[in-house]
Formats: C-alpha cells, sequence, structure tokens
C-alpha cells in the first residue's frame, strides 16, 4: 500500500524537488544557467512515462510555485504553468511518436517541445514586461538543457518499447492490442 | 433516491464535459493566473514572499555542500590560471598599498578638516550580514535570496553591498528571507553620478553582464575608465557608494561594468541608512534598528 503511494507521489515529489533546486546558489559553469528549465525536463519525462500522475491542476501549481520562487517582481505569475500544462498535453497527444520508439526520437521530441516551451516563456515576459528582453541567455539555457536531457532523462523514467497492453489503463493511448503503433 | 440518481447523473455529465475541455480549462487557468498577477500585484507579492519562506530553510540546508561543490569548482577552475592570477595579483597589491598611503594621508586631512569647520556626520548606518541561499538564475531576472528577513531587522528598498560595491536592492523581504534585485536585473534604475565629472545619470540594467548608462546632458564628459557611483538622488541611497566603472562610451552607447563580482557572491550586508526614497508604498515596515549599531 505503502509502496503504491510512494510510486504514486513520485513523479510529483520529484518536480517540486527540481522546482525548489532552481534557487540553489549552484555556480558550476553551464549547468547552473539551466536549471530554471529542469523542470520542463521533469514534466516531459514524466508525461512519457506516467502522465496519470502528474494532474493537471498540481502542474498548474507547480508552475505558478516556480514562478513565483524564480521571477522578481513583474515577472509573469502563471507562465511556467502554462508551459508545463502544454508540455503534458503534447506529450500525451503524440505519444504514438514518443513511446516504443529509440531514445534518439524522444531526444528530438524533447528538443522540439523545450524549444516551444523556451518561445511560450520568452514571448509572453516579453509581452508582460512590454521590453523586448534579450533572448540569447535563454537560448544558451536551452542549448545546455538539450545536451542535459539524456544524462538525466533516463536517471527519472525509463521509456522502453512495450507492448502497449503492460501500460496503465490511462496511458495506452488509441493502441489496440496487439498492436505497438496506432 | 430519485434526486440521488439525478445528482449521480449531472455529475457524471459534468465529469465528462471537464474532461473534454480539460486542456482549455487547464490553459485559461494559467491566463488567468497571469492575469491576476499583472491585475493585483500585492497578492501576488505576499504570495511570492510566503512561497520564499517556505522554500528558504530547505536552501539554507543545502547552502553548505552547495558552497562547499561551488569551491571545490572555483579551485580546479583556478588551477589553470595560477601563474598569470599570480602575477596580477602582486602587481595589484603593489598598487594598492600605494593607494593605501594615500589614502591614509587623505584620512588625516579629512579629520583636521572636519574638526576646524566642525562638520556634523549623518546617522551612522547599521548593517546586517546576510548568507546568499539562492539564486535566481531565470534568464529573465537577476537577482538573489537571502537568509535573513523581517525577524533580523531588513526591509524593503535597503541596499545590498559587497566589499567591492553595490550589489543591488532589497525588492521583498519575508520573517526569514529576503529577496535581492541586482544592479543587472531589467527592472533595476538607479540615480547615479560620473565621479569624476559628478555629472548626473541613470544606471539601468538589461539582464547583461554590463550596465547601461543613460546621461541627462549627452555623452561629452565620460571616459573609458571612469568609477560610477550612486548619487543619492530621490533618497535612493547616500552618495557614493561605488557602482562599477565605464569600459566602452561609444556615442550613444556607455556600458558599465559592475564592481560586483555576481559569479561569486556568497556573503552581502544588506545596509540601512535609513533612507528608503526608491520604495514609495511598502505594505510592511520593519523596527528600524537604533542607528550606529551592529544588528546580528
Amino acid at each position: 500500500m505503502l509502496d503504491r503511494l510512494g510510486r504514486m507521489a513520485l513523479p510529483g515529489t520529484v518536480l517540486l524537488y527540481f522546482v525548489v533546486l532552481t534557487l540553489a546558489p549552484l555556480r558550476v559553469p553551464y549547468l547552473s544557467d539551466t536549471l530554471p528549465l529542469l523542470p520542463a525536463l521533469v514534466v516531459f519525462q514524466y508525461s512519457l512515462a506516467t502522465p496519470e500522475r502528474l494532474p493537471g491542476v498540481f502542474l498548474l501549481a507547480a508552475g505558478v510555485l516556480l514562478d513565483l520562487l524564480l521571477g522578481g517582481p513583474g515577472a509573469p505569475v502563471g507562465v511556467s504553468a502554462l508551459g508545463f500544462v502544454l508540455i503534458r498535453a503534447a506529450v500525451v497527444a503524440n505519444r504514438r511518436y514518443l513511446v516504443g520508439v529509440p531514445f534518439l526520437f524522444q531526444w528530438v521530441g524533447f528538443c522540439l517541445l523545450a524549444w516551444g516551451y523556451v518561445i511560450v516563456v520568452w514571448l509572453m515576459t516579453a509581452l508582460f514586461t512590454w521590453t523586448a528582453i534579450d533572448p540569447t541567455p535563454a537560448m544558451l539555457q536551452y542549448a545546455v538543457v538539450i545536451v542535459i536531457y539524456p544524462l538525466l532523462a533516463p536517471l527519472l523514467a525509463r521509456v522502453r518499447p512495450r507492448d502497449p497492453l503492460n501500460v496503465p489503463e490511462l496511458s495506452r493511448g488509441t493502441a489496440r492490442p496487439g498492436e505497438t503503433t496506432s | 433516491m430519485a434526486i440521488r440518481d439525478d445528482f449521480e447523473v449531472v455529475a457524471s455529465q459534468v465529469r465528462v464535459v471537464l474532461q473534454r475541455f480539460a486542456l482549455g480549462l487547464l490553459v485559461v487557468g494559467a491566463f488567468a493566473a497571469m492575469l491576476i498577477g499583472k491585475a493585483d500585484t500585492v497578492l501576488v507579492e505576499n504570495a511570492r514572499v510566503l512561497a520564499l519562506d517556505l522554500a528558504s530553510p530547505a536552501l539554507e540546508t543545502i547552502a553548505r555542500p552547495v558552497a562547499y561543490a561551488n569551491r571545490v569548482i572555483a579551485d580546479l577552475k583556478e588551477f589553470a590560471s595560477l601563474r598569470e592570477e599570480n602575477a596580477r595579483l602582486r602587481e595589484e597589491n603593489s598598487r594598492l598599498l600605494a593607494w593605501q598611503t594615500a589614502a591614509r594621508r587623505l584620512e588625516n586631512e579629512n579629520d583636521r578638516l572636519r574638526e576646524l569647520s566642525q562638520f556634523r556626520e549623518g546617522p551612522e548606518a547599521s548593517f546586517i550580514t546576510a548568507r546568499i541561499v539562492g539564486d535566481s538564475v531565470s534568464a529573465y531576472v537577476r537577482g538573489a535570496l537571502l537568509n535573513v528577513g523581517r525577524r533580523a531587522g531588513a526591509a524593503t528598498g535597503q541596499a545590498v553591498l559587497t566589499g567591492e560595491g553595490l550589489a543591488g536592492r532589497v525588492a521583498e523581504v519575508g520573517e526569514n528571507s529576503a529577496r535581492v534585485l541586482f544592479v543587472t536585473d531589467v527592472n533595476s534604475r538607479l540615480p547615479v553620478l560620473v565621479e569624476r565629472t559628478r555629472e548626473r545619470a541613470i544606471l539601468a540594467g538589461d539582464n547583461s553582464p554590463q550596465l547601461r548608462l543613460n546621461l541627462l546632458q549627452g555623452v561629452a564628459g565620460v571616459q573609458r575608465g571612469d568609477r560610477i557611483v550612486t548619487s543619492g538622488d530621490g533618497g535612493s541611497f547616500p552618495v557614493g557608494i561605488p557602482i562599477g566603472e565605464v569600459v566602452q562610451s561609444s556615442e550613444g552607447h556607455i556600458r558599465v561594468r559592475p564592481f560586483t563580482d555576481f559569479s561569486r557572491l556568497e556573503f552581502v550586508r544588506v545596509v540601512n541608512y535609513g533612507v528608503t526614497g526608491l520604495v514609495t508604498a511598502s505594505p510592511q515596515t520593519a523596527p528600524a534598528p537604533p542607528a550606529g549599531q551592529k544588528v546580528r
């Protein structure tokens, strides 16, 4: 029973841990720049594996918490929540291309979705503060996080190619018995 | 019984509708959060302060191992450039010794002149030493989290200094934590003086490592190497706190390099000079420590 509770709570706890970790004063040259994008990485990876353990409302709350902790006065609170929700929706809608395929495709999928996330956050921040914000630091963060993805993602949740019938009900997507892609 | 069945039917219909429009509702919820944040900044500030207060103890417990890791990494980086670093330090040392003599002479002269004119000193500053327990490394905000809050006497608008110069000011204060807005942040605007010519200007950040100097009367007087200090205009900070030096003064674009090394911040001083003119309507007022007394 405790076992099941632990497994249910794992993605949420890991996400909250990374949200708090974005504030840690780690001074590693490239890694510490990328800390704000790590929660997005966590959301992506767990949406691949077990999206039912990351309910939408929880993602909203975690995104708002991340914005509260990270942003200074003037940053839009809720932009990360929007990003997380969109990432999860995009992953769940495209499971066909992301589950049961070689890891490289998952990496490419992450690159695309992370790019979308960074663009959305940059756009919303620029709109809300009504100033032209230099996109270079954001691009640097993006470049580092897509390099880090293969190191971090397998530690979080492995999404091995397997028969869809092995997958819990809500993660099954549109596969019918015996199919591996639909 | 019929009522309960009807209720169950309606409930299941509502659930079906919710599931169909789940994504839309979540997106609307996120936008609503953004709009609320835009409309009611006091609520957002309070929420942010609460979130920081919750996160601060967790961050403080990992602050020491993280500082140790930072030191190890900095050591590794320094091994690569030991020799040049040594030469540079030797040269800087001899320069500073020369300055020390000059400073002593000036100090004596100052004391004698003050006695002569019976100059009355302003109230002394009180300061609080704080450790940085969190970095705001977002691409859009430059700031840090301190482990002192209202209980230690910090308040919004206070200057945050390092040994080298001004680092920023306190933007928000909780019970046990405070958030600092660095001078390099987009929202930071300081009234400053060019030390040599005493020309007034505004020093603005734009989230890049260098600051922008906007002169009020043209770029004529500013040269490379000029020091920029606070001017005390608008009752923000007192006069004379060093901020940075000019590194590039082409037409229309004057860039200032801040003295503070933001990549190595560990301890800072929060100074309360008793002037908080930059922050007009702050809902929190800290109990002012008696002037001249060291707080913690």
